[in-house]
């Protein structure tokens, strides 16, 4: 074929107008994506900051592969999206605990799973727990189900969790979060016993459609789900790890709900594009200023105290989180047991005192360094702590470090002050389970120790009774306020902003629970 | 002396000829003017935070606007000058003088040695400049030095090898050898007549370079991990700028800004430099 070029010349004219063209074109797709987020294609487009890549819960390492499995799969009890914290039936219709290690359930006869993987039954549930507890199995969740013993199965559909010990969180994260997953026994171990990338059988309201790596998972409606219908025949799930990415793509129209940064809530506030919502839900995470009272130069509590009282928390937020976020009182967030009214420091600065404070324990030309994650976030709020810190002749270095070497700084003995933010599940004993002395050196990077404060966490974890958990909980984060090793700074916040043809279904926490995902 | 400085003039009355030459040097030149007197040019204390007056735009008080913390974007852009050039020029000159010299050796001196140093640069030259610069800051913690030690070492290797290559070249040279036959020492040959010959042309290869350094710079800044906090740095005002870009645009402005100009004129330059330097590529012109 000859392809004749002479009338493919151009001149400047002829250049500029197909420049014209071109950007006119290039200004199309903007149009009709923005007619697509007016029309109802049945699409539901949401961001997640991550791509699910496992398909298996025990191995699942956190809540953007929970967002996908909590569609596909079904849970014993899924949590009651709204404002607190609570729980409703999933695959159960009858749950109770009998005793306090004994929880009876009956499965509801309607679930049944893909790839011809037949009903699910008690043994299934039998199969999902103890794989999660079982050495072999190598869960990075263990820990999630505490002292599960194992399941008796007692029928077809009916069945008794058998408990070493009582746990208050089995109804808070067991049962309703990552673990409480059911998977298909017969499915599983036809696949050698572990999941993939690709589910082996799903038996949720959706089902995994296709999977692009770092592209899309595309949700599809499961046709043989007999509960309650699902409102949105597909659920796109887009990872975009930047929020400033995820929020232009949302104005583009090319998503429907997002988390937006902390930043972005002032102007979200004056109003969302496209007729959307902004939703301001607390976080359950907590971010803190540490000392670690091992090392010598923190070794003086009044010193420590000192620099309790000179950090102003308010302006550390009003500096970093762009006063979207309130100050916290400690490690446990409220809404849940344990959460104090009031910190024993108050949030605002107290120069004086410091000063007095730094005075009495006799230390002079104190210089610190001050450790923290290279995020804008948490190096504003470390340079804001530095200024307040050289009010009172205390000079902070602050090292800036990328997350590799931030998290590995748990056993570092140089370590001094740090800057740090632990992400939580809906139940205290997470926040808790950090700062025991066992945990000295790990996780516990202050190497705060203290025996009540240990007896307190592992009494509070088997406590039923709420109040008294709540009371426990709450001494224990006095003690660690006490020893001035901790200046409790904030448990952030989830902004979330929804498009005007969603209901979004969220946890108390603003974590998203697609499969309630509703129209407006 | 006074050859040398008809020399000099020459260079620069070349480099004003060429309209790039001249573009170049005038943003150098103006870069390394606000550098030395940074403190008499910043209009505020760029590291003083005024948190109510955070992220505006540019104002007649504040010509770039303000950071998340209200500090001046332009004090802070200037002082980055400052820190960019901290860090370029020790680096390059350093990295400079010691592969000049161990390219020299390696050029002149016995097969065994320069295989032995051939082979220093190429294990140095083996590790990627920002990995490696990674790794060291993530061992022994960001800072200045440290930033200056990473790019001097991996820059060590290219000035080398280039001195090297003009050493081999040098030394069967005529006048060389007419110096050699009548006696002169190792060190007078390298110092005298060498060196002259060869200096330029690193010359050139490091004005090049300073922009790749102040890049470097900006690149580990950029990750969190070149200059510690609160020191003003082009690179962390561009990461800073990437975070708030939904709020204000001007950090990034701020920040990239320097950086292309910086890029843009020691490259101009250097390619000048180059012209005015090598006759040959001067006749070509």
């Amino acid at each position: 074929m000859k392809i004749e070029w002479t009338k493919a010349a151009m001149g400047r004219r002829g250049f500029l107008k197909g420049a014209t063209a071109l950007g006119a074109s290039a200004a199309l797709p903007m149009g009709l994506a923005n007619q697509a987020f007016a029309s109802d294609d049945g699409v539901l487009r949401v961001r997640a900051y991550g791509d699910a890549q496992n398909m298996d819960p025990a191995h699942s390492v956190g809540v953007v592969e929970e967002e996908v499995h909590s569609s596909i799969y079904n849970k014993l009890i899924q949590y009651k999206p709204g404002r607190e914290w609570d729980w409703q039936l999933d695959a159960a219709s009858m749950i109770e605990q009998v005793d306090p290690t004994h929880i009876k359930f009956a499965l509801r006869d309607d679930i049944g799973y893909t790839n011809g993987h037949g009903a699910m039954t008690a043994e299934d549930v039998k199969f999902s727990f103890e794989r999660i507890i079982a050495d072999a199995t190598e869960s990075p969740n263990k820990p999630d189900m505490g002292p599960l013993s194992h399941v008796d199965v007692t029928g077809e559909r009916e069945g008794t969790i058998v408990l070493k010990e009582p746990f208050a969180p089995l109804w808070s994260i067991a049962l309703p979060y990552i673990t409480g997953n059911i998977v298909s026994k017969t499915a599983t171990e036809a696949a050698g016993g572990r999941i993939g990338a690709n589910p082996v059988a799903e038996s949720g309201p959706y089902l995994r459609a296709s999977w692009s790596p770092k592209e899309k998972t595309v949700l599809k409606r499961n046709p043989d789900w007999k509960g309650d219908a699902p409102e949105w025949d597909t659920i796109e799930i887009l990872p975009i790890d930047d929020e400033n990415t995820a929020e232009i793509a949302f104005e583009a129209g090319e998503l429907d709900f997002t988390r937006v940064s902390l930043g972005s809530v002032a102007r979200y506030r004056d109003g969302v594009p496209n007729g959307g919502k902004l939703l301001e839900y607390p976080s359950l995470y907590y971010t803190w200023l540490g000392m670690n009272l091992d090392h010598p130069k923190l070794q003086n509590q009044k010193l420590r105290q000192a620099i309790q009282h000179a950090i102003d928390v308010p302006t550390v937020l009003e500096a970093a989180y762009f006063g979207a976020v309130e100050p916290s009182t400690g490690i446990i967030a409220p809404g849940l047991a344990g959460n104090r009214a009031k910190s024993m420091v108050p949030p605002q600065a107290n120069f004086e005192k410091a000063a007095a404070l730094l005075a009495e324990s006799g230390e002079t030309n104190v210089t610190l360094t001050l450790d923290t994650l290279n995020k804008t976030t948490f190096t504003s709020a470390a340079q804001v702590i530095q200024a307040t810190l050289a009010q009172i002749g205390i000079t902070v270095e602050i090292n800036v470090l990328e997350s590799g070497a931030f998290w590995a700084s748990g056993d570092n003995p140089d370590l001094q002050l740090v800057l740090n933010r632990f992400s939580m599940a809906p139940d205290s004993s997470y926040a808790t389970a950090w700062f025991t002395s066992a945990q000295a050196g790990i996780w516990n990077w202050e190497r705060f120790r203290s025996e009540e404060f240990d007896t307190l966490h592992a009494q509070a974890s088997q406590e039923v009774d709420t109040a008294k958990r709540a009371q426990m909980y709450e001494r224990a984060q006095d003690l660690m306020e006490e020893s001035g090793a901790y200046r409790f700074l904030t448990h952030e916040a989830t902004p979330v902003i929804h498009s005007s043809r969603v209901a979004p279904a969220l946890r108390p926490d603003g974590l998203a629970l697609l499969r309630y995902f509703g129209k407006a | 002396m006074e050859k040398s400085r008809s020399e000099l003039g020459q260079i620069v009355v070349g480099v004003s000829r060429d309209p790039l030459g001249l573009m170049g040097l005038i943003i150098v030149g103006t870069i390394v003017f606000c550098a030395i007197f940074a403190a008499l040019i910043v209009p505020y204390d760029p590291v003083g935070m005024n948190i109510k007056d955070r992220l505006q735009g540019p104002s007649f008080s504040h010509l770039l606007g303000t950071d998340q913390l209200g500090r001046d974007t332009f004090s802070r852009v200037i002082m980055g000058g400052q820190v960019a050039l901290k860090v370029a020029l020790p680096a390059v000159f350093g990295a400079m003088a010691i592969g000049l010299t161990l390219g020299m050796i390696a050029g002149y001196g016995p097969k065994w040695l320069d295989n032995l140093l051939m082979l220093f640069f190429d294990t140095i030259r083996s590790f990627p400049t920002v990995m490696f610069a990674l790794a060291v800051v993530a061992l022994v913690g960001p800072s200045l030095q440290t930033v200056v030690v990473v790019v001097m070492a991996t820059s060590i290797p290219t000035y080398g090898r280039v001195a090297r290559t003009q050493t081999l070249t040098l030394r069967n040279s005529e006048f060389i050898l007419a110096e050699r036959s009548m006696g002169a020492s190792m060190k007078r040959i390298l110092g005298v007549h060498m060196l002259p010959n060869i200096i330029g042309v690193l010359a050139v290869l490091a004005a090049m370079d300073i922009p790749t350094v102040i890049a470097l710079e900006a690149g580990l800044s950029f990750l969190g991990l070149g200059v510690k906090p609160p020191t003003p740095s082009w690179g962390a005002l561009l990461k800073d700028g990437y975070s708030l870009i939904r709020q204000t645009p001007w950090l990034v402005v701020g920040g990239g800004l320097p950086i292309i100009l910086a890029t843009l004129g020691f490259t101009f330059l250097g390619e000048s430099l180059r012209d005015v330097v090598d006759p040959k590529l001067r006749k070509q012109r």
